[in-house]
């Protein structure tokens, strides 16, 4: 039997399949189907995709779960904006006319694909799902889940007790609009990034500034006895659809809000501004972020912490909570935001059917054997057309080892893709990481990304430590990049490509047995100890997913490698 | 569907705007019909089909970046790309991509007869585009969408030549089913359609006049309805205990 999760119609859609034993099977986004980025839209190819796949029925589905309750998170926002808007005002108009787009149609939508006479329909609380996420791939009870995302069925901010699989007990929480994430991504709309999409350019940016706002923004959200009060006179997006800040917000910041359309490049005369703007808006993230743990573990004596929601994608916050003494364990899931929600609610559906025996259930389930889930199937049959092959599967990954060490770059489109939002080897573009000119040239004119964009790399676990001051508390976070570290002093120079401007980065540890492990271990020969990495995909385009997406990225980016499961491959 | 530019010149980058997020709506399709094509030879047709299509999409932002810089007006804020407006712009439609929905010949036709009407239009929008530099990059891409048209032709050519081989069928056959009459017919009949959408498009601050009177109405009415809904508060449970049919 399988337990199917559900995540649509807010941030990037998802659907995660876990089986009778505990074990996730499989996990797809539809922005790898469908090509849209950020498409939220119902998950209908990523779910035709499993139905095919695993032959789902209504003999084989144990359950099916939303990841969240859909009339409640219609009706929060809706209700804020009527009590605090006028019936006539925009956010309320467009919450009423877009109803029947929003996550209540839901049922409709799965009836098109699923027949669901026999089969439960279940719907998790939107940070419970946030949680589970989290408690899936982790097994020692008990620990402390800190949920923070923008917003999700009510609730912007959650702290879970977790005491078992099925003793999650909500203490605390922020309400909409009180919201840690809205702030951040208000920022983000403010410095001319896209809403959730952008925030990581600006926490890339944050390293270029210095925190010369961060008095003023200070004056616009606060976390005080216990409460996240976030002063909505300078944020809109309380009541317009097609901003987030207000007036009031340039006129605190005394700085016109960035033009969209006009990159951002480090010689422009506002790029300093800009980026005192981020480092300002990041520091101020930060301290409430860590106000929330502090008062997390104070109401329930817990040092094991789970971290979940879109804000646990901030690998620069995640990196100085390893100061916070009474944090002994900070665990972050594959896909902390609303996409990996899906796995939670899957998990939701396990842990309901099992009931008691929950309580004693413990999962097999790590970061590292379920980094890659998934059956996908592979289409090189018209590769003869396009490519020549230059090494067979068994002699491909020295092959593209010798050709790292010659300074070219792969890319990699290799068996199931990564369930999160970082590549991780299977969709990557790897080079040198001891070649600075070559990562800029890979960030700079193959991904044509902002030079404050920095690259990531990769390493053995055997020469993390040599290179890297590690924290022992996010050791979990390492293995999928979901914080950063600080390089040793005598290696910077080594490594300079890898670093970013404020002596960090973002690391990957990796196991030998994976991927960009084996491949490192092939490059221990030519003296070559870290690979840089960064995602296969042109900015503002999904991850690629298939041969096809990968012949079509190594075309728009002129790449002449590409490794696939099947072998190594030149262009013709 | 792809808009024409405003006669009076109004609005030039949001047309701009428009034609970019068709052409990268027409990406899009080229990619699906890509993943579902079975010939080797037919798949890297569409996906290189959909490279140019992409390509396309960047140009025509740079035509409207050219167009701010010329002053023919400001940058607004919806005029930034975001993926996810091809679908919200109904440039692809959520419930399927017109491969999925199409039979391969149809699909085909309406291929031939778009890049027929996309070149149409793109030679209209050329006359409202006053540097050279913006001009030479539409004409090119103009060229580029006859190509495409031409493709298609090609396409339908092939495929048809595939089924003789599979069937075993006559050219007589072809001819029966697919003579260039039908292709006339459809692109009439794409016309007619893109016609419509154009004047749907163009009436819609009319149609916006009858329908907000509706919405205020249902909104005065179960806007305070909805404010007397409680939330129930689930601070202090067990979330694993909470009533996991329930939607609120």
């Amino acid at each position: 039997m399988f337990f199917l999760g559900i995540s649509a119609y807010y941030h990037d859609a998802s659907v995660a399949l876990i089986d009778s034993l505990g074990k996730l099977i499989d996990f797809k986004k539809e922005e790898w189907l469908s090509r849209v980025k950020g498409d939220k839209s119902f998950p209908r190819l990523a779910l035709q995709e499993l139905i095919d796949s695993y032959q789902l029925s209504e003999k084989n589905i144990a359950s099916i779960t939303f990841y969240e309750k859909p009339v409640r998170a219609w009706i929060t926002v809706l209700k804020h904006s009527v009590k605090t808007n006028s019936l006539s005002n925009e956010l309320t108009r467009n919450y009423f006319k877009n109803a029947w787009k929003s996550s209540m149609r839901f049922q409709l939508d799965l009836s098109k694909y699923i027949k669901l006479k026999k089969i439960p329909l279940l719907y998790s609380d939107h940070h419970l799902s946030h949680t589970l996420s989290t408690l899936f791939y982790f097994n020692s009870f008990p620990y402390v889940s800190v949920v923070v995302d923008g917003y999700g069925d009510k609730y912007c901010t959650s702290i879970h007790h977790v005491k078992s699989n099925n003793e999650i007990i909500n203490l605390w929480n922020s309400e909409y609009p009180h919201s840690l994430g809205l702030f951040y991504s208000a920022i983000t709309d403010f410095l001319g990034f896209a809403v959730n999409e952008g925030e990581y350019k600006m926490m890339g940016l944050a390293a270029f500034g210095k925190p010369i706002f961060y008095e003023d923004l200070k004056k616009t959200i606060k976390f005080e006895n216990s409460k996240l009060i976030i002063d909505t006179k300078y944020y809109d997006y309380v009541r317009r659809t097609d901003r987030s800040y207000s007036n009031y917000l340039i006129d605190l910041l005394k700085t016109e809000p960035r033009q969209p359309d006009i990159p951002l490049e480090s010689e422009d005369k506002n790029f300093q501004i800009y980026a005192d703007i981020a480092s300002s808006a990041q520091k101020v993230l930060e301290e409430i972020l860590f106000k929330i743990f502090k008062y997390a573990h104070e109401i329930t004596s817990e040092s094991k912490f789970l971290f979940s929601g879109g804000v646990a994608m901030n690998s620069a916050a995640v990196s100085k909570s390893s100061k916070l003494e009474f944090i002994k364990e900070l665990n972050i899931p594959p896909s902390p935001g609303d996409s990996g929600a899906a796995i939670g609610a899957a998990y939701y559906g396990f842990i309901n059917k099992k009931n008691k025996s929950a309580e004693k259930f413990i999962s097999k389930n790590n970061i590292t054997n379920n980094l890659f889930p998934g059956k996908q199937k592979s289409n090189e049959d018209f590769f003869e057309l396009v490519f020549e092959k230059i090494a067979n599967k068994d002699m491909s990954l020295s092959k593209t080892a010798e050709l790292i060490a010659k300074n070219e770059i792969i890319a990699t489109c290799y068996g199931n893709i990564e369930t999160g939002p970082r590549a991780l080897g299977h969709r990557s573009l790897i080079c040198n990481a001891h070649n600075s000119q070559l990562i800029k040239k890979l960030s700079t004119e193959i991904k044509k990304r902002n030079l404050f964009r920095p690259t990531a790399p990769v390493v053995l676990k055997e020469f993390a430590e040599k290179y890297f001051h590690l924290e022992k508390s996010l050791s979990n976070c390492y293995l999928h990049m979901a914080t950063t570290a600080i390089p040793r002093k005598e290696f910077i120079d080594d490594i300079k490509g890898v670093i970013h401007v404020d002596n960090s980065s973002r690391v990957q540890i990796c196991d030998e047995n994976l991927l960009l492990g084996k491949i490192l271990t092939f490059l221990k020969k030519f003296d070559i100890y870290l690979i840089a990495n960064t995602s296969f995909n042109i900015s503002s385009d999904p991850m690629v997913y298939d041969k096809e997406d990968a012949f079509l990225a190594t075309e728009r980016m002129n790449i002449k490698y590409l490794l696939t499961e099947n072998g190594l491959f030149k262009k013709k | 569907m792809i808009l024409s530019p405003d006669k009076k010149n109004q609005d030039l980058l949001g047309t701009l705007v428009e034609f970019a997020y068709a052409e990268y709506g027409s990406a899009l399709e080229m990619l699906a019909a890509a993943k579902k094509a079975k010939s080797p030879k037919l798949k890297l047709g569409y996906i290189r089909h959909a490279l140019d299509e992409y390509r396309h999409t960047a140009l025509i932002f740079k035509v409207l970046s050219n167009q701010v810089k010329k002053g023919v007006g400001k940058f607004k804020r919806e005029y930034k790309f975001s993926p996810q407006n091809v679908i919200l712009k109904g440039y692809v439609d959520k419930e399927g991509y017109l491969v999925e929905k199409f039979p391969l010949k149809k699909f085909v036709e309406f291929v031939y007869s778009n890049e027929y009407l996309a070149k149409e239009s793109f030679d209209y929008l050329a006359k409202r585009i006053g540097d050279a530099e913006s001009l030479k990059t539409l004409k090119n891409i103009m060229k580029d969408e006859l190509g495409h048209a031409d493709d298609s032709a090609a396409t339908l050519e092939a495929i048809q030549k595939d089924e003789l081989v599979h069937h075993g069928m006559a050219k007589k056959f072809y001819e029966s089913k697919f003579p260039n009459s039908k292709l006339q017919i459809a692109f009439k009949r794409e016309k007619m359609k893109n016609r419509f959408r154009l004047f749907y498009y163009k009436n819609t601050k009319f149609l916006t006049k009858i329908f907000d009177p509706i919405l205020n109405f249902l909104i005065s009415c179960f806007g305070r309805i909805v404010n007397l809904i409680i939330i129930p508060n689930t601070n202090k449970q067990n979330l694993m205990s909470n009533n996991s049919k329930s939607v609120v």
